[in-house]
């Protein structure tokens, strides 16, 4: 015999009580001078002997009371014998079920969490009366679906039916963590952990971890890992999408890079893959000849936007055994026209004094004919016209050589950009470096470097330059290929010294040969600003004359719209959080996932920006959003699974023979039962609650016996 | 007004004085005979005298009827008091007559109600004699007519202090010896003695000619033991200590009691003796005045 709460056996010694209770009850009797003691003498004398069987029976019955009450609390146990003698042990168990994508494996009829559920069930059939059971679901989070152990098994089994697969990854140990946490908050003699499995090698980093734990709580808690998996040699995946083109103008072709990997461990031959918008018909796709096991090949697939909007652009490969890895979706904001704003700081009846000359140029390289079906609008407005211009309307806003402007603007300008807006800058002889860098650098928080002093040449033979190489920002990466031209033939006058703000969020794009930062940019909020050294027309530099000028600025423009479409792509078990317009403020939007999901969240100030943001986001794929204003503003966001749950590598047999060590494993077969493979009945034989009960029994007894031999007789 | 006075004076301090007592005792008896102008021991002491013509108002129990019968004329008959008829007045001064739950022992209330007796008699020109005994007599006041021996009664049983054991029937027994003419004995204790024996006394009391008057007097506690706990009862005539659960043996305690008293009264009713249990929480002229208009009511028949 054996005692749970051995400690609480102390409490044994409360039979003393009574005993002491009668003693100082002794010292407290009342004395009385009596007359008619004859009476007494003869009512005692025919009394007292019964009185003293009463008391005595009394005393035990209290005492017994006690004890048993001590001995309950103390949850004594007997092993093995008696519990054969009694029947099985009630289990206080936590079952936890993977539900990474993994699990979605099929074998062409059912999924491992399909089996997996079924074979919970079984398990929950096999367990003794008056046992408990938790279900959980593990993937890289752990979510109770019936958080506690609770006896009602129809619920778990309920629960277990209604469980479903994520699109999450796997990492096991927090959940068996969490199982053992709760396991030994209560008080059973049999704690089992049920664990079901595909047994991928990845879902275990933290083996060494989980083997430890279950060291040290192998007295109290057993852990059975059923591994459902079959042997799968074959798994192909789209490992990743990504937009090639710098912006998505409609109707002109854009470049989506493709990544298929071949998870397998042979060889993957005529792999085709697709690439579609929306719920179109493929509009691309090219077939792999051969993909070798375990290497990745990327494709460029190409895909025209009719409309202007949001759209889901996913690419696909034939579906494989797991299905939750053969597509892969971007949702990408398309615009017609791209509309950037030019503040010029200083205009002039000159075309070639203005400080935007060059910029509207290098925007709009085509001849005036052409101008009005270009994708790009370069739109000029003078720094006094900035304040009253709505920068909503232009997705990105540059400054060239603007000195300052009014608080009001700075304040709609800081909101514009962390809304997603995308802003350049350009400093110029006019700028005044002290509001750029009080105002715009530390208190908005909007420039990713302060202006430090001007650095000039003393004439063109000392001109300075820009790095001729190993171009590591992907701005600028192009020129990492001498064919695609260079930046360092750019001859630089006058410059100012950039002084990058210490943030993790800024990055030096490009430098001058003497490493001095040239081009900086930094994301704010849900936009990016980049910020340039030297001037956007001929005055301080030749960079604006020079051919490398205009696919700089293109790309320049790309960066800061691919920030905007960054925040529509999440990844899987991220949230999804998008500042919207203020109008939106206090209304609700509708985000759904096909049939699966469909949940209304409410656009709240956060940070002083209203805010829309879903709750963890556990499925892959599209999601449409409808913010309920009048009318409805509709967007798209796609959440990315993360591709290496893909990979089919399972425990190693050194693995499986250290959890082994300290866990019954399981390999699931098809009408494998419980009972045969489940550990055998090693518990134990419980009895506080019988304990409890006689005890309860007793205290009736003693109160009605008292009340009965209290009566004057 | 008279009750309150008595209500006032009853209280352990004012007993203990004699004069007080005295005092106590007239209040009383004064009290429950306003309006009264018969005695209350009518017709044990009383001789015919002459005859007088009734007038409407008169009580018609004295008519003369046999006058009426030969003359047809109503007259009623009148008596006179005599002066040497004797009431012996017994008070047990035992120890147990020391106990008392509220704020009287059963000895003080005892004392007054012996008071009150003693000056009711003498106040009809009766001879009154006292006698405080425990196992024998302790303080004794020879019989006497004299209205202003009350002062010295009063005296004698405020300053009486009970000690000893009881034995009652040695002094009736020695009283029916002594006492050659016959008279009314009025007996006051709480008779915690051999009944048997008491009885014995009584009845020799009666052989002599004696009326009896048997009042016992016992506690509210003594009659109903209500006590709860573990208490521990030390006797109060050197009986050894009793620790016990009262509570759990009140039932048989109030039979052996009652059996006791059954016993009493029925002795005292085949020796047609009148017997009254008085309880001390009863206030003293009630119970006087009870026991006085049952002795008129009895007399008349």
């Amino acid at each position: 015999m054996s005692f749970l709460n051995p400690l609480l056996l102390a409490g044994v010694g409360a039979i003393s009580v009574p005993v002491l209770i009668h003693l100082l009850n002794r010292s407290r009797v009342r004395r009385v001078a009596w007359a008619a003691m004859r009476f007494l003498h003869i009512s005692v004398e025919r009394n007292q002997r019964r009185m003293n069987v009463e008391d005595w029976l009394l005393l035990a019955l209290r005492c017994l009371l006690l004890a048993l009450l001590a001995l309950a609390l103390a949850r004594p146990t007997f092993q093995n014998a008696a519990a054969v003698l009694r029947g099985r042990t009630a289990v206080t168990g936590v079952v936890i079920l993977d539900n990474s994508y993994s699990m979605g494996m099929t074998d062409g009829v059912q999924s491992r969490f399909a089996r997996a559920k079924k074979f919970s069930e079984t398990i929950i059939d096999a367990m003794p009366g008056n046992s408990a059971t938790a279900i959980w679901l593990a993937s890289d989070v752990v979510r109770g679906l019936v958080l506690e152990p609770t006896r009602d098994l129809n619920l778990a089994r309920k629960t277990l039916r209604e469980a479903t697969l994520s699109d999450r990854s796997t990492r096991l140990f927090p959940a068996v963590r969490d199982a053992v946490e709760a396991l030994r908050r209560r008080g059973s003699s049999r704690k089992e952990i049920y664990l079901l499995t595909d047994g991928q090698a990845g879902g275990w980093e933290e083996l060494s971890e989980t083997i430890k734990l279950l060291n040290e709580v192998k007295r109290d808690i057993h852990l059975n890992l059923i591994l459902i998996s079959d042997r799968e040699e074959h798994n192909l995946g789209v490992s990743d999408l990504r937009l090639g083109s710098s912006l998505t103008p409609v109707d002109q072709s854009l470049r989506f890079e493709v990544q298929v990997t071949n998870f397998g461990h042979d060889d993957a031959r005529g792999v085709a893959v697709r690439l579609a918008v929306d719920n179109d018909p493929p509009s691309d796709q090219t077939v792999l000849d051969t993909i070798p096991a375990g290497t990745a090949k990327n494709i460029s697939l190409f895909t025209k936007f009719r409309t202007e909007g949001y759209h889901a652009v996913t690419a696909e490969i034939t579906s494989d055994r797991l299905a939750a890895d053969d597509r892969r979706t971007l949702v990408v904001a398309a615009t017609r026209r791209l509309r950037v704003l030019l503040v010029d700081g200083h205009p002039s009846r000159e075309a070639l004094e203005n400080e935007t000359f060059y910029l509207r140029n290098a925007l709009l390289p085509v001849d005036s004919t052409a101008a009005n079906d270009f994708y790009i609008e370069p739109v000029v407005v003078t720094p006094t016209e900035l304040a009253g211009t709505r920068v909503d309307n232009f997705p990105v806003v540059v400054l060239a050589n603007v000195s300052d402007f009014s608080q009001a603007t700075a304040t709609a300008l800081d909101q514009y950009v962390r809304r997603g807006g995308g802003l350049v800058v350009f400093p110029g002889n006019l700028v005044n470096p002290r509001f750029y860098n009080e105002e715009l650098a530390n208190r908005y928080g909007l420039l990713p470097a302060t202006l430090g002093p001007l650095i000039e040449a003393a004439d063109d033979e000392h001109s300075f330059h820009l790095q001729a190489k190993a171009y590591d920002h992907p701005l600028v990466t192009l020129w990492n290929d001498p064919a695609a031209g260079t930046l360092s033939s750019a001859r630089f006058l006058k410059a100012f010294r950039l002084q990058p703000i210490g943030r993790k969020e800024v990055r030096v794009v490009t430098r001058f040969a003497d490493n001095a930062a040239a081009i900086v940019e930094r994301t704010v909020g849900q936009g990016r600003v980049v910020m340039f050294a030297s001037t956007a027309n001929s005055a301080w530099n030749d960079l604006p004359l020079r051919p490398a000028f205009v696919p700089l600025l293109h790309r320049t423009l790309g960066a800061l719209l691919e920030q905007r479409n960054k925040a529509l792509n999440i990844a899987v078990g991220d949230r999804f959080t998008f500042r919207t317009s203020e109008d939106t403020l206090g209304k609700d939007a509708l985000i759904t996932h096909g049939e699966k999901l469909r949940q209304y969240r409410r656009i709240e100030l956060v940070e002083n920006q209203p805010v829309l943001q879903s709750e963890e986001i556990d499925l892959a794929g599209t999601y449409d959003v409808t913010i309920q204003t009048e009318p409805p503003v509709k967007l798209k966001f796609a959440a990315q699974a993360d591709p290496r749950e893909s990979r089919l590598d399972a425990l190693t047999e050194g693995q499986l023979t250290q959890l082994g060590s300290i866990a019954t494993i399981v390999h699931w077969q098809p009408e494998l039962a419980w009972k045969q493979s489940g550990p055998a009945n090693a518990g134990s034989w419980e009895i506080w609650r019988m304990l409890a009960w006689i005890a309860l029994v007793v205290a009736v007894t003693e109160t009605v016996l008292g009340q009965l031999f209290s009566e004057p007789k | 007004m008279a009750q309150e006075a008595s209500a006032q004076l009853l209280d352990p301090a004012a007993i203990a004085r004699a004069e007080a007592l005295g005092i106590l005792a007239r209040e009383i008896v004064e009290g429950f005979m306003v309006g009264e102008n018969k005695s209350p021991f009518h017709g044990f002491s009383i001789e015919f005298s002459q005859h007088r013509e009734y007038s409407p108002g008169d009580d018609i129990r004295h008519l003369d009827w046999k006058v009426l019968g030969r003359t047809d004329r109503y007259y009623l008959k009148q008596y006179e008091q005599e002066t040497n008829y004797v009431a012996h007045i017994l008070l047990d001064g035992s120890e147990s007559m020391k106990y008392g739950s509220g704020k009287l022992t059963k000895f003080q209330y005892a004392k007054v109600m012996a008071a009150c007796l003693a000056y009711v008699v003498l106040l009809q020109r009766d001879a009154v004699s006292l006698n405080i005994f425990d196992t024998g007599t302790r303080t004794y006041i020879p019989r006497t007519g004299n209205r202003d021996m009350i002062f010295e009664i009063a005296a004698r049983l405020a300053a009486f202090e009970p000690t000893g054991g009881t034995g009652i029937s040695q002094v009736l027994h020695e009283l029916a010896i002594q006492t050659r003419r016959r008279g009314i004995v009025i007996l006051i204790s709480d008779f915690f003695d051999d009944e048997s024996k008491i009885l014995e006394g009584i009845r020799h009391l009666r052989f002599s000619g004696h009326e009896v008057i048997v009042f016992q007097v016992l506690d509210p506690h003594e009659l109903e033991f209500p006590f709860q706990g573990m208490v521990e009862f030390a006797g109060l005539e050197k009986t050894p200590k009793l620790l016990t659960r009262p509570s759990e043996i009140r039932k048989s305690y109030l039979a052996e009691l009652e059996n006791f008293l059954s016993a009493l009264r029925l002795g005292c009713e085949k020796n047609h003796c009148h017997y009254t249990l008085v309880n001390t929480a009863n206030s003293l002229h009630e119970v006087l005045s009870g026991y006085l208009a049952f002795r008129r009511r009895t007399s008349a028949r």
